[in-house]
């Protein structure tokens, strides 16, 4: 087959062929359709039409204008708000994040000397952190970090206490462990003192109500460990003394709630270490001076596999084992909800390996952090099934932001912030998701 | 009978060893007594991720320290802050631990002592630090062979001395007995101290170490001479080392004062310690004492001159 050459009169194969378009008719005076009077209306004049054409492109156009500049003025928001205090972008958009990567350093705040302890109120607008230098005080933070208050137990001077774990009921009462005082302070959110916790099973109003037969007011009654007397005011004013209380047994550390709203006490009396677990009539008490909860206990003292040296802080995961940071022994402690010992988490090297373990917090999705006071980091790890698992850690040992000198408690707010204390730094970090 | 009598020393070889075997390295914790096994390095060194020299997981050793001895007390009960004991005692060790609830630490401490602001200190914290006695008067400048931390004096691995004290400070040998406390008689607020204990402050102090009086050769200086006292150092300097009776003196220790005690050794000599707190002191100083180095308490135990007025109550 012989093909058909191509020249410029004949159309090119390619090139479709140009089709000339049929007659437009007049629209202002279309033949053959019936006048307007019939009913119908007049079809718009080309001039209308193309009016039309261009209102609406128009409007597209300003549609269009108004979504960049909508858009620009959020990119602009965010730039700002990043420029101001740069943050992860999961933080400024509320996306869920179900990957597990460590999270980031926000920022970090230092109106604190020695900050060992750290809770967040039940509402996660404040802060409240022992302070192991200096005044001893509690401060209380908003969470950005500006110092709201700060208190501390009365009769005390700065020589006479030691503050070191904090914990908030769901009421928003304050729990502080004191390691000079051998007692729990209990304050209410502001940081009024309340009452004081002397024993597992005695409290500092509950002495005063069976010697007077009368219960004090909050803020009416005080005990320093350091003196032999209990002041407190009687019914019309007056103020008075009391013999001390025998001194307590115990030596409360670390103290924390679970759901359940169980007081957990971590206690380092000597030759006794061990977890205290208090029944919630505790936290659902208006007061204290009747004080006689259910407490049991598990552990003791020793190196063996259920044994504790100095356990700083207890935690419930969401299949109810207890999980202890066994300070001096370098590991997690994980026991059964009736306090059988289960298994160890932690030990050895690597990325897991622990080395001075201290403050616990899970977060929604049962990540236990855990912060290494020695080892300078948080070590994360998966609780969510039976067999724990080593996740990520973040941090490094130094004084620069992200850096950690000796960091000893962690708090983690349901947006995803985390707030760490940086004992050595002199500074609370706050980190995010 | 007397053919059994052979067996004797084998017994007692026996039974010698049985006590050895029980006596800790250290004072517990820690600091010794490791199995070889243990699994105790990994909480402050890490072979090849470490922070700090000595392959330390962090590079300050008084930091490194006050993580456990701190006053919050996270991991020991010995608070060398404020100077005190924080372990409560529960009725069921009573007869193993005898020191007191809140009772203070026999070398004082770094922040408080007795409940009040410590108004000098060995600073620890890595400073270097000035030596009197050292081959330089006092009031001169530091010549420590290097800084000083909490590491120069104490071993945190164990030693056979009292309060794991090391055998070897500032390049000096120490010579300290050590004292058996075992758990029965393990006290931290109580002197066991040997009579030799003055030998760990001369590692550093050796110009201030006479032992006899009026004899040119009776200090330890370390060969630094004692040009800054002229020669006969006894002549300028406090005896240490004799019997607290000498020269007539009353017992410190048993009898005290105005209601003030100071500490002897064993055999009741006086130590360095006797009149010094080794960690820091609260003792306040008026007018005289504060002359020629004002607001400096010399870390002496007592107010002013109280540790002169104990013995010798002039």
């Amino acid at each position: 087959m012989t093909p058909t050459p191509w020249t410029d009169d004949t159309p090119h194969p390619l090139v479709p062929e140009e089709t000339t378009p049929p007659p437009v008719a007049d629209a202002a005076e279309p033949e053959g359709l019936p006048p307007a009077e019939a009913g119908l209306a007049p079809l718009p004049s080309q001039a209308e039409v193309k009016s039309e054409d261009e209102a609406r492109q128009r409007r597209r156009l300003w549609a269009v204008l108004l979504a960049l500049l909508l858009a620009l003025c959020g990119v602009g928001f965010l730039f700002s708000r990043y420029v101001r205090r740069p943050e992860p972008l999961p933080e400024m958009l509320p996306v869920p994040v179900e990957v597990n990567y460590p999270p980031h350093f926000l920022f970090a705040f230092y109106d604190v000397n020695g900050p060992l302890g750290i809770a967040l109120s039940p509402s996660e607008d404040r802060l409240y952190v022992t302070e192991g230098e200096g005044d001893r005080l509690v401060k209380i933070f908003d969470t950005e970090g500006n110092l709201l208050r700060a208190f501390a137990p009365p009769r005390t001077t700065a020589a006479e206490r030691a503050p070191v774990y904090v914990a908030v009921d769901a009421r928003g009462r304050v729990y502080v462990t004191d390691r000079l005082q051998h007692a729990i302070f209990v304050y209410d959110a502001e940081g009024n003192y309340l009452d004081t916790i002397l024993g597992p099973d005695l409290t500092l109003s509950e002495y005063i109500a069976k010697h007077t037969g009368f219960k004090p007011r909050p803020g009416t009654f005080a005990y320093d460990w350091f003196e032999e007397e209990v002041h407190y005011q009687d019914p019309q004013g007056r103020r008075r003394t009391l013999p001390r209380p025998d001194r307590p047994t115990w030596a409360p550390l670390g103290v924390a709630f679970d759901a359940q709203g169980r007081l957990l006490v971590t206690d380092v009396a000597l030759g006794a270490h061990r977890v205290l677990v208090f029944s919630p009539q505790v936290a659902a008490q208006d007061d204290w001076s009747d004080f006689q909860p259910e407490v049991w206990s598990f552990g003791e003292f020793g190196e063996a596999e259920d044994q504790l040296q100095f356990p700083n802080m207890v935690v419930v995961d969401a299949l109810g084992r207890f999980v202890v940071s066994d300070g001096n022994n370098g590991r997690l402690s994980v026991w059964d909800a009736q306090g059988v010992w289960q298994m160890l988490v932690g030990t050895g090297g690597g990325g897991g390996g622990l080395n001075l373990p201290r403050g616990l917090a899970l977060d929604a999705r049962q990540r236990l952090h855990v912060v290494d006071a020695v080892g300078q980091v948080v070590r994360v790890y998966d609780f969510s099934e039976a067999q724990p698992e080593f996740l990520f850690a973040f941090g490094t040992a130094g004084t620069l932001s992200g850096q950690f000198h000796y960091p000893n408690d962690i708090a983690i707010a349901s947006d995803g912030r985390l707030y760490i204390t940086d004992r050595a730094n002199d500074r609370v970090q706050v980190w995010s998701y | 009978m007397r053919k059994w009598l052979w067996l004797l020393p084998v017994f007692l070889s026996g039974a010698l060893l049985l006590n050895l075997a029980g006596t800790a390295w250290a004072n517990g914790g820690p600091h010794g007594g490791y199995t070889p096994t243990t699994d105790a390095c990994a909480g402050c060194h890490r072979a090849h991720t470490a922070q700090g020299p000595n392959l330390l997981t962090a590079t300050s050793t008084y930091e490194l320290c006050m993580s456990c001895h701190g006053a919050a007390g996270t991991g020991a009960d010995t608070n060398v802050a404020d100077g005190k004991f924080v372990a409560a005692r529960s009725p069921s060790t009573e007869g193993e631990a005898n020191t007191a609830d809140n009772g203070d630490l026999l070398g004082g401490g770094f922040v408080n002592y007795k409940t009040a602001a410590v108004t000098s200190i060995h600073n620890s914290d890595g400073t270097l630090m000035a030596a009197w006695g050292f081959g330089v008067a006092r009031g001169q400048t530091a010549n420590l062979p290097s800084s000083l931390t909490c590491a120069s004096c104490h071993d945190p691995h164990g030693s056979p001395n009292y309060r794991i004290l090391r055998e070897q400070i500032a390049g000096n040998a120490v010579t300290v007995d050590q004292v058996d406390e075992g758990p029965a008689n393990k006290d931290y607020d109580d002197e066991h101290w040997p009579d030799n204990v003055s030998n760990v402050c001369v590692a550093c102090h050796g110009a201030y170490h006479v032992t006899r009086p009026n004899s040119a050769e009776d200090n330890s200086d370390n060969g630094s001479g004692n040009a800054d006292y002229g020669g006969d150092i006894s002549t300028y300097a406090h005896r240490v080392g004799m019997n607290y009776a000498y020269g007539g003196n009353a017992d410190p220790e048993a009898t005290g004062y105005g209601g003030y005690f100071l500490p002897l050794t064993a055999s009741k000599n006086v130590a360095c310690q006797t009149c010094h707190l080794p960690h820091g002191t609260s003792a306040s100083m008026s007018t005289l004492a504060t002359a020629p180095f004002t607001n400096d308490s010399a870390l002496l135990r007592l107010d002013n001159r109280g540790v002169c007025e104990v013995c010798h109550q002039k």
